[in-house]
C-alpha cells in the first residue's frame, strides 16, 4: 500500500514536472522568437533609418530650391521681354549666378531638344495647339522643367502639336 | 506574414498606408509623393499611364484621359447624379448592357471599376517597391453613403488589381479608427470631411469596438477646388480693374496664376497676409504687364464665406437626421486639407462648442486608418515580450543639490546607462551617491529611493579621480546602481526593487508637478550652476597664483587677488548675473595669466633654439626684443 501510494505520487511529480518543462520550453521557444524578431525590427529599423538620413540630407534643400524656382522663372520671362541689351545681359548675368548657385545643390535643367516628342514623365502639357510639327511633339518650352540629384521636382510645362489643321 | 495595404481611394486623390513597427505609416509612391491622382490614361501609342503621368498629359489627350471615376462606380446610368456628372466630361460614357456606366478610353469601353482597378494597380505595385514586400490584401475606404452596388464594384475593383479586399470601411470611419476613437465606449462622434472636389460630414456612434454610422450627408460638388476657383475670379477680376488686362485667356498665365491662389490660400492659413507676387505675368501694348497683388485672411474669407456657411448647414442637417442634438456629440474630426483653413475650424468649433481632433495630418487621416484596420487582421506582433518603460527619470545628485538625470522616463527597459563623475573637494576619499526619481531639476524635489557611500579613493585634487556611476534597470524593473573608482578600483553597489511600481496617479502627480515648477527648478539650478563654474573658477585662480605665483608680476598678481576675492563676496547672491559677471571679470584677468606665461614660454623656447635652424625666426624675434 505504501510503495503503490509513493510510486503515485512519483509518477504523478514527473507527469507534471513534464508539463512544467514543456510549458517552459514553450515559453522559451516564444521568448526567443520574440527576442529573434526584436532584433530583427531593430537591423531593419537601422537600415531604413540610413536611406532616410542620407536621403534627408540630399532633399532637405527640396523645397527651398523648389521655391526658388519661381525666381528662375521670372528671370527667363524678364529676359524675353527686356529690348535693352545692356541691361538684358545683366540680368542674364544674376539669372546665371543664381542657376549656378542651384546647381552646386543638385539641381539640373530638364533638356528639351528640337521636335522632341512629349514625355508626360518629365513634361506637362499646358496646351495643345495646331503646328506644322507632327502631332505630339513639343512646340514651345513655356516653362523650364528641373531635377534634383536626378529627381523631377517638376516637369517642364510646354505646348504640344495637334498637327496641322 | 505578408502585410495588408490600407488605401484611400478617393475621387481626385489617392493615398496609402501600411502597419511598421506597429504604427501606421504612410507610403509614397514611385514618384515620391505621399497622394496619388485617381487619374488613367491610354496615350496614342497604346501605353497606360496612371497617377501623375496621366495628370500631366490631360491637355493633350483629353478625350483618353479619365478622372474621378468614383462619382461613376457601381451605379446606373440611370441615376440623376450620372446624368449632372456626364455634362462637364471630355471623355464618353454610356450606358452598359447591365444598365451600369461604361467609359471609353481608346478604342476600348469600360467599366469604372476597371478604371479605379488601374489606379489599385499602380498602388499596389508602388506599395511593393517601398516596402520590399509582395502585397497581396488590402482594406479600401469607400464613401459612408456608397450602397451596397458601390461598395461591391469597389472591392471587385481591389479583386480586379490583384488585391484580395479584406474590407471596404467607410471613410469616416478610419478617420475615427486613426484617431483611436473605436475604443471609446457609447460615444457619438461627427466626421466633417472637406476634401478637394467634395463635402461629406457623418455621424458616427461607437460601442464595443463597433463603429455605426447613425446618418450622412453633404455635398458631392463641394470642395476646395471652389475655394480656390473664388479666389481666381476675384484676382482676375481685380486686376482687369487695375490694369485694364484680362489674363484668363492666356493659358500660362493662369497657370500661375492658379499655383499662386493655392499657394496663398495655404500661406493664409497660418498669417493675416500675403501677398501674390508673378512678374511678367503678361505683355500689353505698353510693354511687360507684373501681378503684384496683397490678399488678407479677411478678405480670402469675406470671398468663400457662404461656402463655409453651407458645410455647417449640412452638418446641423446631418445631425438632425441622425435624430441628435448638438450637444449630445462627443467628438469631431476634421477630414481633408481644407479644414486648415482657419475659418473652418473655427466654424466647427463654433457650432459644437468644443475642438475638433486635426493631429494627423487632414489628407492622410482615412489612409492611416484603413492601415489601422489592416492592422486589426494582421493581429500584428504577438506581444510576447511586454516592453516596459520606466515612468520617471532616474538620477543622482551632484554638486550643489542638482538633480543629475541617468535615465530620462519613458525608456524602454532592460537598459544601463553609465556616467562618469569626479570629486568636488582636493583631498576628498569618498563620495555618496544618492539615487533620486523624477522630473524636478533640484535634488531635495525628487524621491530619494537610497543612498550608499564609496569610500578609499586615493587623495588627489578636486576633479582628478574617475568615478563611474551605473545604473542598470533589468525587464523587471529592479535598478542596480554601482560607483567604481578607477584608480583604486573599488566599487559599491546597492539594488533598489520597485521603482516602476508607483501607482499611475501617484507617476501624473509627479510629472504634473515638474511642469508646474519647471521654470523656478531651471531658475534655481542656473544659481547652482553659476555658483560651482564660479568655485571652480576660484579654486584655480588659486592653484594659479600657487602654481606659478613667482613667476606673474605683481599687478597681475594683486589684480587676480582682488577679483577673486569680489567673486567669493558674491557667491551669497541669489541673482545669477552677479555671480557671473564677478566670475566673468575673474576669467578676464586669469587669462593674462596664461597669456603671460605663454609668452615667456614661447621665448624662452625662442632662445633655445639654434640660430642656424631658424635663422629667419630668430632675427625676427631679435628684431621684436630691439
Amino acid at each position: 500500500m505504501h510503495e503503490e501510494n509513493g510510486q503515485q505520487n512519483i509518477s504523478h511529480d514527473s507527469t507534471s514536472s513534464q508539463e512544467d518543462v514543456s510549458q517552459v520550453e514553450k515559453e522559451r521557444d516564444e521568448y526567443l522568437e520574440g527576442w529573434k524578431r526584436a532584433k530583427a525590427d531593430f537591423l531593419n529599423y537601422k537600415k531604413k533609418e540610413e536611406e532616410r538620413v542620407s536621403h534627408m540630407v540630399k532633399f532637405s534643400n527640396e523645397q527651398i530650391i523648389k521655391d526658388m524656382l519661381h525666381v528662375l522663372d521670372s528671370f527667363d520671362l524678364a529676359l524675353e521681354t527686356l529690348k535693352d541689351e545692356a541691361i538684358k545681359k545683366g540680368v542674364f548675368l544674376i539669372r546665371t549666378q543664381l542657376e549656378d548657385a542651384l546647381k552646386k545643390h543638385g539641381l539640373e535643367k530638364v533638356m528639351i531638344s528640337e521636335g522632341q516628342e512629349f514625355d508626360p514623365s518629365v513634361h506637362e502639357a499646358i496646351a495643345s495647339i495646331p503646328s506644322q510639327k507632327p502631332p505630339g511633339a513639343i512646340v514651345d518650352e513655356v516653362e523650364r522643367g528641373y531635377m534634383l540629384h536626378g529627381k523631377l521636382i517638376r516637369p517642364a510645362r510646354v505646348k504640344v502639336s495637334k498637327g496641322n489643321e | 506574414m505578408a502585410k495588408i495595404l490600407g488605401i484611400d481611394l478617393g475621387t481626385t486623390n489617392s493615398a496609402m498606408a501600411i502597419i511598421e513597427g506597429g504604427d501606421p505609416q504612410v507610403l509614397e509612391n514611385t514618384e515620391g509623393n505621399r497622394t496619388t491622382p485617381s487619374v488613367v490614361a491610354l496615350n496614342k501609342s497604346g501605353e497606360r499611364l496612371v497617377g501623375l503621368l496621366a495628370k500631366r498629359q490631360a491637355v493633350v489627350n483629353p478625350q483618353n484621359t479619365i478622372s474621378s471615376v468614383k462619382r461613376f462606380i457601381g451605379r446606373k446610368f440611370s441615376e440623376e447624379e450620372v446624368g449632372t456628372d456626364k455634362k462637364n466630361l471630355p471623355f464618353e460614357i454610356r450606358e452598359s448592357a447591365s444598365g451600369g456606366v461604361e467609359v471609353k478610353m481608346g478604342e476600348k469601353w469600360h467599366k469604372p471599376e476597371e478604371i479605379s482597378a488601374m489606379v489599385l494597380a499602380k498602388m499596389k505595385a508602388d506599395a511593393e517597391a517601398k516596402t520590399g514586400e509582395t502585397i497581396e490584401e488590402a482594406v479600401i475606404t469607400v464613401p459612408a453613403y456608397f450602397d451596397d452596388s458601390q461598395r461591391q464594384a469597389t472591392k471587385n475593383a481591389g479583386e480586379i488589381a490583384g488585391l484580395k479586399v479584406r474590407r471596404i470601411i467607410n471613410e469616416p470611419t478610419a478617420a475615427a479608427l486613426a484617431y483611436g476613437l473605436n475604443k471609446k465606449k457609447e460615444e457619438k462622434i461627427v466626421v466633417y470631411d472637406f476634401g478637394g472636389g467634395t463635402f461629406d460630414v457623418s455621424v458616427l456612434e461607437v460601442g464595443d469596438d463597433v463603429v455605426e454610422v447613425k446618418a450622412t450627408g453633404g455635398d458631392t460638388h463641394l470642395g476646395g477646388d471652389d475655394l480656390d476657383a473664388r479666389i481666381i475670379e476675384f484676382l482676375l477680376e481685380e486686376y482687369k480693374k487695375a490694369e485694364g488686362v484680362d489674363i484668363s485667356k492666356d493659358p500660362l498665365a493662369l497657370q500661375r496664376l492658379r499655383e499662386a491662389a493655392e499657394k496663398a490660400k495655404h500661406e493664409l492659413s497660418t498669417t493675416q497676409e500675403t501677398e501674390i507676387n508673378l512678374p511678367y505675368i503678361t505683355s500689353g501694348d505698353s510693354g511687360p504687364k507684373h501681378f503684384v497683388m496683397k490678399l488678407t485672411r479677411a478678405k480670402l474669407e469675406s470671398l468663400v464665406d457662404d461656402l463655409v456657411s453651407e458645410s455647417i448647414e449640412h452638418t446641423q442637417q446631418v445631425i438632425q437626421d441622425a435624430g441628435l442634438k448638438i450637444e449630445d456629440i462627443d467628438e469631431v474630426i476634421l477630414v481633408g486639407g481644407q479644414t486648415r483653413m482657419p475659418a473652418i475650424q473655427e466654424a466647427v468649433k463654433k457650432l459644437f462648442g468644443k475642438e475638433a481632433h486635426k493631429g494627423i495630418n487632414p489628407d492622410e487621416v482615412v489612409a492611416i486608418g484603413a492601415a489601422v484596420q489592416a492592422g486589426i487582421f494582421q493581429g500584428d506582433v504577438k506581444d510576447v515580450t511586454l516592453v516596459d518603460v520606466i515612468p520617471l527619470t532616474l538620477g543622482i545628485e551632484t554638486l550643489g543639490g542638482v538633480y543629475t538625470p541617468m535615465i530620462e522616463k519613458n525608456t524602454a527597459i532592460p537598459t544601463s546607462q553609465s556616467q562618469t563623475f569626479s570629486t568636488a573637494a582636493d583631498n576628498q576619499t569618498s563620495v555618496e551617491i544618492h539615487i533620486l526619481q523624477g522630473e524636478r531639476s533640484m535634488a531635495v524635489d525628487n524621491k530619494s529611493l537610497g543612498r550608499f557611500i564609496l569610500d578609499g579613493i586615493p587623495p588627489s585634487p578636486r576633479g582628478v579621480p574617475q568615478i563611474e556611476v551605473k545604473f542598470d534597470i533589468n525587464s523587471n524593473g529592479i535598478l542596480e546602481v554601482s560607483a567604481h573608482d578607477k584608480a583604486s578600483g573599488k566599487k559599491q553597489s546597492v539594488r533598489i526593487e520597485a521603482t516602476t511600481q508607483l501607482s499611475k496617479d501617484e507617476v501624473e502627480k509627479l510629472k504634473k508637478e515638474a511642469e508646474v515648477h519647471a521654470e523656478e527648478d531651471k531658475k534655481k539650478k542656473r544659481l547652482v550652476e553659476v555658483r560651482n563654474q564660479a568655485e571652480q573658477l576660484i579654486y584655480s585662480a588659486e592653484k594659479n597664483l600657487k602654481d606659478w605665483g613667482e613667476k606673474i608680476d605683481d599687478n597681475t598678481k594683486k589684480e587676480v587677488t582682488e577679483k577673486k576675492e569680489a567673486l567669493s563676496k558674491t557667491l551669497g547672491e541669489t541673482d545669477p548675473e552677479t555671480i557671473e559677471r564677478a566670475a566673468q571679470e575673474l576669467s578676464g584677468v586669469l587669462q593674462k595669466i596664461g597669456q603671460e606665461m605663454y609668452d615667456k614660454e614661447q621665448a624662452s623656447q625662442k632662445e633655445n633654439e639654434t640660430p642656424q635652424e631658424e635663422q629667419k625666426d630668430a632675427d625676427n624675434t631679435k628684431e621684436e626684443d630691439k
